[in-house]
């Protein structure tokens, strides 16, 4: 169809996008490789590549704040990001497969939800989980997260399940397959991928939030990566932490980057099935 | 907050992840909240541990970097009843915030006399609020002036004499040096604002400890205030004060004295020395740079009356809902002992509060200018002690800031507008 | 804060199941429907309950708070004040100047990104297979990656002792501090958050291509139109629903934008926006009453834009889904 020069020219906005997209991640890398005279160097790259940065937060001085909050992090995020695939299930499969009145206002609910301004929330949330002493717990950041995971994994896992062929399961039991074997050997092979890909999405969602990780929290008994990014310092008070800093974004954007790497198709096919498909 | 998280049994679904058995054996553990440091109140708190023979364990948790984000944290905490907050650093401007919301335990007779014997009088004035000691000083700063010898040399300042603001700023113009403020909208701003208002003779409140925020009465659009407006004017218009003026910190100021080839005068804390000297010794800084270095006492804003420089520091607090309060005062004696200050001094450079300390023959030989430290130390002016300090030091910075932007008939009028209208609730902040 | 919130599936009004239509309809089967109606509610409970406790219960603490001065180490003095807090808020320049810096900071990314989406998208739409899984893994990072991350990568880039822009940029000075002033301030903030959220309306964009029609673009073809009409006849018309709903979802997006002025200046040079200025009275000041004052007229001015899309704009979001029927 396309000429070969204009095939040249998608070839170079290709490789421009890919520029544009890893371009800042390649400057913290880089910024998280130099050693603290070379900071200031005012180039790209390091004069010399040193690991001290690393050192410092996985087992140096820092390593009391950023390991503490590593494990914070995924440790919240992933029971927020469970709590959430496990009830949206429920209700997408409600959704998809149940006729009932109120579809509209749980969709409807679960969008106002997620269009929230998270900080207004923030205000009452502080003031209850003081009084009720789920301030700077695990707990009190599941809690809120969830207003962040859940709407977008109902919406996301709804429109999942409406691609599923859930006759299949019929056939298979009308074929002499227990419920248990059907759903097991035909609903969880059609319905996994969509909870996969939705609970990717969820855990990204939750592992990026920074509101209420730097207002619900005050000790590294619960303090999330984003919030302890804010909290690193240099050799002094009043110093810049600056490689610390790089060198911890790289870390926590490693498994980013990796479930990015290993599941790109399934991420965009859940980011847009609920637009293109319904 | 295990104890707190094991009565929520009502939130059934999460509750599990937080409560644990409570049961724990052993001596009762004080948590010590700290500010970052290099580590030296964590070794301190390992030493006091140790010493008490059993008696307490202190185990540290962090606070944020800046001062005001540290006493977010306490707050936010303390407010809740927090019996977990035995001992906190301070930063002292919040200390009266923290004394009149009843979020300190009162310091026994005897303990307020062992922590005052031999303590610098601006560290003293910052851990008393209402006639009454507060808290305990532990270690104070004090901001020097540094300058490059070659600069101040090549200008004729004398700087056996003290100096002027006005005199800094025209050797520096002359040269096509820096004379490098903390001009970045933050607390430090405020530092440097107070330090020049009380060197001009004047406050920034007129009664700082009033109960009401009504009651609290600005007093920048004053002579001091205005002339302090217009020494940060005059700076800035010299175009000496670099070009990152607007967002200057301490660091940035640091950097840009060792690196920089406009290095030439600079108000910073002590720090600046170990943090050229490690640079020095990381081989990234040419040794005759920090053989360059000079300091002296805090610029004068009028000649011939004697500077205020700008105190700063960390007191210990004790948590008013902790529940080892008397081992709690116990630890404290232990941490703020002068020996520990002087090794704290000489290993995280944060100066003593302790006058004795400064004659420790290592502080003496790590710190060549201790003794001009410990002068400062005796004529620092703390910022107003008032509990409503968050608010006045915001506004300051609201209305000082950018320093390019400063006017001595426009900056103080607008700051004690602003505070006024602030603190009686009249305006956002 | 812009937190990426996923793409929003198709809400709509006739949302009947598919593929079991075998079971609806037949009214002597209404036993077994009510069943059913009560087994979809049941499953439904646990999340609609989460979202009401979760989002509900504290918008309405947060309403009550701010009808009190209330300022939390003083908490003996905390009054009810009626609407005091509203009106000091709406007659207070600052927030004004907030809600306008919101205001550009939301028209500027969203404009800029809705066209340069548009681009990533076309690209995406046609580049090679070979490129393809390379281009969508790319652009799936800046969406994936933290918004602190993103912001202090910028920060660095732009700051003068550690930034190297200052020296690539061959028209400017190379003392230029971007953060002293409003204007360069404000747009090292749009380009942040430009780069992290670009490729989330480009991904909504790219499967609105895919429902236009190709006889339709071929047919035009035919008929002479040129590469750019067909663009502007064709291609747009026909996925406008989603760019409906991707310029809905971006606007409240960047309506609350908080994380990249918290890292880069901290409110500094002007650029505090209306969710900053409520973190700042609430976690900040402690003052409560105020603070949720701020949360509260935060909220409504969201709900207010939501309202003008679907309502206004009317986007529909059921079209988006069916093809622009």
């Amino acid at each position: 169809m396309s000429t070969a020069r204009t095939k040249v020219w998608w070839w170079v906005g290709g490789l421009l996008i890919i520029l544009y997209c890893l371009f800042p991640v390649a400057w913290i890398l880089s910024l998280s490789l130099k050693a603290p005279s070379d900071l200031d160097n005012g180039s790209f790259l390091p004069t010399q590549v040193t690991w001290q940065n690393y050192q410092l937060i996985l087992t140096g001085q820092a390593s009391d704040l950023f390991l503490p909050a590593l494990r914070n992090s995924v440790g919240i995020c992933l029971i927020a990001t469970l709590i959430a695939v496990v009830l949206a299930a429920l209700t997408a499969y409600a959704i998809a497969r149940l006729d009932f009145p109120g579809k509209a206002f749980v969709l409807g609910l679960s969008l106002a939800v997620s269009m929230f301004p998270v900080i207004s929330i923030v205000t009452p949330l502080f003031n209850i989980w003081r009084s009720i002493g789920l301030y700077d717990t695990w707990a009190g950041l599941v809690i809120p997260y969830l207003s962040i995971t859940l709407p977008l994994s109902i919406w996301t896992l709804t429109a999942f399940f409406r691609e599923i062929p859930w006759e299949m399961e019929q056939a298979a039991q009308v074929d002499g397959a227990t419920t248990w074997q059907a759903f097991r050997k035909v609903i969880v092979p059609l319905a996994g991928p969509g909870v996969a890909t939705t609970a990717i999405i969820a855990f990204f969602l939750a592992w990026n939030d920074f509101v209420y990780g730097i207002s619900l929290t005050s000790t590294e008994a619960a303090r999330p990566v984003p919030a302890a990014l804010a909290f690193f310092t240099g050799a002094s008070q009043f110093e810049e932490p600056t490689g610390a800093t790089s060198a911890a974004a790289v870390i926590v954007t490693i498994p980013v980057v990796v479930l990015v790497l290993l599941f790109q198709r399934q991420i965009v096919a859940g980011l847009t099935q609920g637009a293109v498909k319904g | 907050m295990r104890r707190r998280a094991a009565l929520l049994a009502t939130v059934a679904l999460v509750a599990p992840l937080a409560a644990c058995a409570s049961a724990e054996a052993g001596p009762p553990t004080l948590t010590w909240y700290i500010n970052p440091d290099s580590g030296g109140q964590a070794r301190i708190a390992q030493q006091c541990t140790e010493e008490s023979g059993g008696d307490y364990r202190i185990e540290t948790a962090l606070l944020p970097r800046d001062a005001p984000g540290q006493r977010e944290q306490l707050v936010r905490r303390l407010a809740a009843n927090d019996a977990s907050i035995d001992i906190m650093s301070l930063d002292p401007p919040y200390i009266p915030e923290f004394a009149n919301a009843g979020f300190l335990a009162p310091i026994p007779q005897d303990v307020q006399q062992a922590v005052t014997q031999d303590v610098a009088e601006g560290a003293i004035a910052g851990a008393t609020f209402r006639d009454e000691l507060v808290t305990v000083p532990f270690w104070a700063n004090t901001q020097l002036l540094w300058y490059r010898k070659s600069v101040a040399e090549a200008a004729g300042l004398d700087m056996t004499q003290p100096v002027t603001w006005d005199q800094l700023v025209e050797a520096a113009a002359g040269q096509g040096k820096t004379v490098a403020v903390q001009g970045v909208r933050a607390e430090s701003l405020m530092v440097w604002v107070n330090a020049l208002v009380e060197s001009a003779g004047g406050h920034v409140l007129e009664d700082s400890e009033a109960d009401e925020g009504e009651d609290v009465t600005p007093d920048l659009d004053s002579d001091a205030g205005r002339r302090a407006a217009e020494v940060v004017r005059t700076l800035a218009d010299a175009d000496v004060g670099g070009p990152q003026l607007a967002n200057a910190n301490e660091d940035i100021n640091a950097s840009m004295f060792e690196n920089d080839d406009s290095a030439g005068f600079m108000v910073n804390w002590p720090f600046v020395w170990p943090r050229a000297n490690a640079a020095v010794e990381a081989g990234t800084l040419d040794p005759s740079v920090v053989e360059d270095y000079g300091w002296a006492l805090y610029p004068q804003v009028d000649e011939g009356q004697e500077s205020r420089p700008p105190y700063g520091g960390i007191n210990l607090g004790v948590g008013a809902f902790s529940e080892h309060v008397d081992l709690a005062f116990e630890a404290v004696q232990c941490i703020v002992d002068p020996a520990r200050q002087a090794e704290y001094f000489v290993t995280d450079g944060n100066p003593p509060s302790s006058l004795v300390a400064f004659d420790d023959p290592e502080v003496q030989e790590a710190f060549p200018m201790a003794d001009v430290i410990r002068e400062s130390l005796q004529n620092a002016a703390p910022r107003p002690q008032t509990q409503f300090y968050n608010e006045v030091s915001s506004s300051v910075q609201r209305t000082w800031h950018p320093p390019r932007g400063v006017g001595p008939d426009t900056s103080p009028r607008e700051a004690d507008e602003l505070i006024a209208a602030v603190l009686s609730g009249e305006a956002l902040l | 804060m812009s937190s990426v919130a996923g793409a929003p599936p198709a809400l709509a009004e006739d949302d009947r199941p598919r593929g079991r239509s075998a079971r609806s309809g037949a009214p002597r089967r209404s036993d077994r429907a009510r069943q059913e109606a009560r087994l979809g509610m049941l499953l439904c409970a646990p999340a609609v309950l989460v979202l009401v406790a979760v989002v509900g219960y504290p918008i309405l603490q947060a309403v009550w708070d701010s009808l009190f001065s209330y300022r939390l180490t003083n908490p003996d003095a905390r009054e009810f004040n009626g609407l005091a807090n509203y009106a000091l808020i709406l007659t207070d320049p600052i927030w004004w100047q907030a809600l306008g810096v919101t205001v550009l900071i939301t028209a500027i990314t969203v404009a800029i990104e809705l066209v340069l989406g548009f681009g990533l998208a076309l690209v995406m739409n046609h580049a090679l297979k070979t490129l393809r899984p390379a281009l969508r893994t790319a652009i799936l990072i800046p969406y994936a990656i933290i918004t602190v991350v993103s912001a202090f990568a910028f920060l660095y880039m732009f700051d003068l002792t550690s930034g190297f822009v200052n020296s690539w940029l061959p028209f400017v000075a190379d003392g230029k501090d971007w953060f002293a002033t409003f204007g360069s301030a404000v747009s090292v903030i749009i380009l942040s958050e430009i780069w992290k959220t670009t490729p989330f309306i480009s991904l909504l964009l790219l499967s609105g291509l895919a429902q236009v029609p190709g006889d339709l673009a071929e047919a035009a073809k035919v008929d002479g139109a040129t590469a750019w009409q067909r663009l502007w006849r064709v291609t747009i018309p026909n996925m406008k629903a989603a760019i409906m709903v991707a310029l809905l979802f971006r606007t409240l997006d960047a309506f609350r934008i908080f994380d990249n002025i918290f890292i880069m200046t901290n409110g500094a040079a002007g650029t505090e926006s209306v969710a900053f200025l409520a973190y700042r009275q609430t976690i900040q000041r402690l003052e409560i009453g105020v603070g949720s004052a701020v949360s509260v007229l935060l909220t409504i001015l969201v709900a207010l834009i939501a309202l003008l899309f679907v309502k206004g704009f009317k986007v529909n979001l059921a079209a988006s889904t069916r093809g622009g029927r």
